[in-house]
């Protein structure tokens, strides 16, 4: 009988512990648009007011984009007249690009990231982030616009 | 030399022979198998809607004295809505090649893309045809692209057109194995050398060799980090980075002479008398000028105005009539395309016989073009050097037909047997040359 009660009693004293309390936490983590996602070609209309809004930093007005999108047809190059137009755009007074702080690798680290996320919808791979920032720390002329309009003509661009 | 190793190096020489494709002197890899009749083909679309009444019948006189024998008067009850062009003083262009008066636009409804597709593909359109699509059929750009010389670059290959719409898409098709890769560059001259045109395309920056440098080099890193998704740019043709630089400097310089204000009377006439047909006939030539393309196309399409006013339409067709005929001297007056281009013009479709109701101030009744008999009756005009093109010579009886054209293009230009069996309906128009 000893026993018995000796037994019941272990058991009551392991099995009755009281639960910890866990909380799992999520980190939040950014959704952004992967290079390898983009399937999509832009439309014409698109590609020009995405454009526009990429350097000046506003919404293109319906008559901007009707009489730009007149010219884009009456070319067959479509390549050759993106840049063209981009470059006609670069070459206005008020363009919206940030330029380079130089300051540091962290400030332009900051610059290539923020014109991958603007321009591409994304950010840089490590690779394109060392590529870029070591490109612009190793050429002091290579400037926001330059930058701004290699990457509006990349292919990528024409993609979302 | 042992004779073993004799025929070993006879058999490397041999292959290499076979294996190495013949490279031509102008730097293309392949030859198309056909010989050339000339080394150069402008095809003016003489479009808009022409009947041949007013043509090439001259009911109300010559009306085309630059293309046509005869000094028949205007009909007196028109002459003052006529704007004249100058006289012809020279030979007419009937006298320089073949003239088929009686041409036809036998199938097909007779509307101006349907009249230019069939035109531009050598195979006539159904009644379902998409205007807002390109044609179904390789057009001649394609063929000429993919068929003559795969490696020739596409600036040996314009289509220059009046008008903006449909006449877009004809550059290339939508047909399985052809399409953009193979289309032509396409120009409409009148958007482009505008005021909004300018303003959209004439203030570019512009980047020193240096600048271009480091732009290539983080354009060429970022394409390479998008390689698997880029499937190319819809409806886009392709040129190369030089002949894209050519390109632009050939716009950018259309711009300055623009605002120089040499496209506003370039012909020396009377500057009030320039229509879009003449603009865009004009701009034609500087291309040829510029690049002496192989195959350019040109268009014109003032004549649809007889639509709703008859008298501008025949207003319209003296000035088409001077155009063609300014086009062709232009050519003569080009090095490398003077005696090597043969010149094709042909309207897309004719009128109707009866008029639609509609009277302008001189009392002639406009006419529609909606596939009655007269709609499908056409010209067709082939000039070129004496010894290719047979001289002042004229069918008056029908013979030949809009299909024919895509035909006759490739085989003057030697690829004719190269186009797949089966695609072309039409027959090389061979009664105009030697």
């Amino acid at each position: 009988m000893k026993k018995l009660i000796f037994l019941l009693s272990v058991i009551l004293l392991f099995s009755c512990k009281k639960e910890k309390k866990v909380t799992y936490h999520i980190n939040d983590v950014n959704i952004e648009q992967n290079a390898a996602n983009k399937d999509h070609l832009k439309s014409t209309t698109e590609f020009i007011s995405i454009a526009y809004s990429d350097i000046f930093g506003t919404v293109i007005s319906s008559a901007k984009l009707g009489e730009l999108t007149e010219t884009y047809k009456s070319f067959g190059d479509k390549i050759l007249i993106e840049e063209m137009v981009i470059k006609n755009f670069l070459n206005e007074l008020s363009i919206q690009i940030p330029s380079i702080d130089r300051t540091s690798e962290s400030t332009i680290n900051t610059f290539v990231n923020d014109t991958y996320k603007k321009l591409f919808n994304r950010t840089p791979d490590e690779y394109e982030l060392w590529f870029v920032t070591d490109m612009i720390q190793k050429d002091n002329d290579l400037n926001s616009e330059l930058i701004y309009f290699s990457l509006m003509t990349a292919n990528e661009y024409r993609y979302y | 030399m042992e004779r073993r190793k004799f025929i070993k190096n006879l058999g490397l020489g041999a292959a290499a022979t076979i294996g190495v494709p013949y490279l031509l002197p102008s730097g293309r890899l392949f030859a198309a198998t056909g010989s050339r009749k000339a080394n150069h083909v402008v095809f003016c679309l003489f479009a808009g809607g022409v009947r041949n009444l007013e043509a090439v019948h001259k009911i109300d006189g010559n009306l085309m004295p630059y293309m046509l024998k005869g000094n028949e008067n205007v009909s007196s009850d028109i002459i003052s809505g006529i704007n004249f062009v100058p006289p012809n003083t020279g030979v007419t262009l009937q006298e320089q090649g073949t003239l088929y008066k009686e041409f036809r636009m036998k199938y097909g409804p007779t509307g101006h893309y349907g009249g230019h597709a069939t035109a531009l593909t050598g195979v006539y359109t159904g009644d379902n045809l998409n205007i807002n699509s390109n044609p179904q059929y390789p057009t001649i750009f394609e063929l000429y692209r993919k068929h003559n010389s795969p490696t020739m670059s596409a600036k040996n290959a314009w289509w220059v057109s009046n008008a903006l719409g449909p006449y877009t898409h004809l550059n290339f098709s939508s047909s399985i194995g052809y399409g953009a890769d193979y289309g032509a560059n396409y120009i409409q001259p009148a958007s482009i050398i505008s005021q909004e045109g300018y303003e959209n395309l004439g203030n570019s920056k512009v980047y020193s060799s240096n600048e271009e440098s480091k732009i290539s080099s983080l354009k060429g890193f970022c394409d390479a980090h998008f390689t698997q998704q880029f499937s190319g740019i819809a409806n886009s043709i392709t040129n190369t980075e030089d002949d894209k630089k050519e390109m632009e400097n050939f716009i950018n310089q259309a711009f300055i002479d623009a605002s120089n204000g040499m496209f506003n009377n370039p012909w020396n006439l009377n500057a009030g008398i320039y229509n879009n047909d003449m603009t865009t006939v004009n701009f034609a030539e500087k291309i040829i000028e510029e690049f002496k393309p192989e195959l350019l196309v040109v268009n014109m399409q003032d004549l649809d105005i007889g639509h709703s006013d008859f008298t501008q339409y025949v207003n319209n067709l003296q000035k088409a009539d001077y155009a063609l005929s300014h086009l062709w001297n232009t050519i003569q007056n080009t090095q490398g395309m003077a005696n090597d281009t043969i010149l094709i013009a042909v309207p897309e479709h004719g009128r109707n016989e009866f008029g639609n109701g509609l009277y302008d101030a001189y009392g002639r009744e406009a006419v529609d073009h909606t596939n009655d008999d007269m709609s499908r009756e056409i010209f067709s005009l082939i000039l070129g050097p004496s010894g290719v093109v047979v001289q002042d010579q004229v069918f008056s009886q029908e013979k030949g037909e809009s299909i024919d054209i895509v035909p006759t293009i490739a085989n003057i230009l030697g690829f004719d047997n190269d186009i797949p069996t089966g695609i072309l309906q039409g027959n090389v128009l061979t009664d105009s040359f030697y």
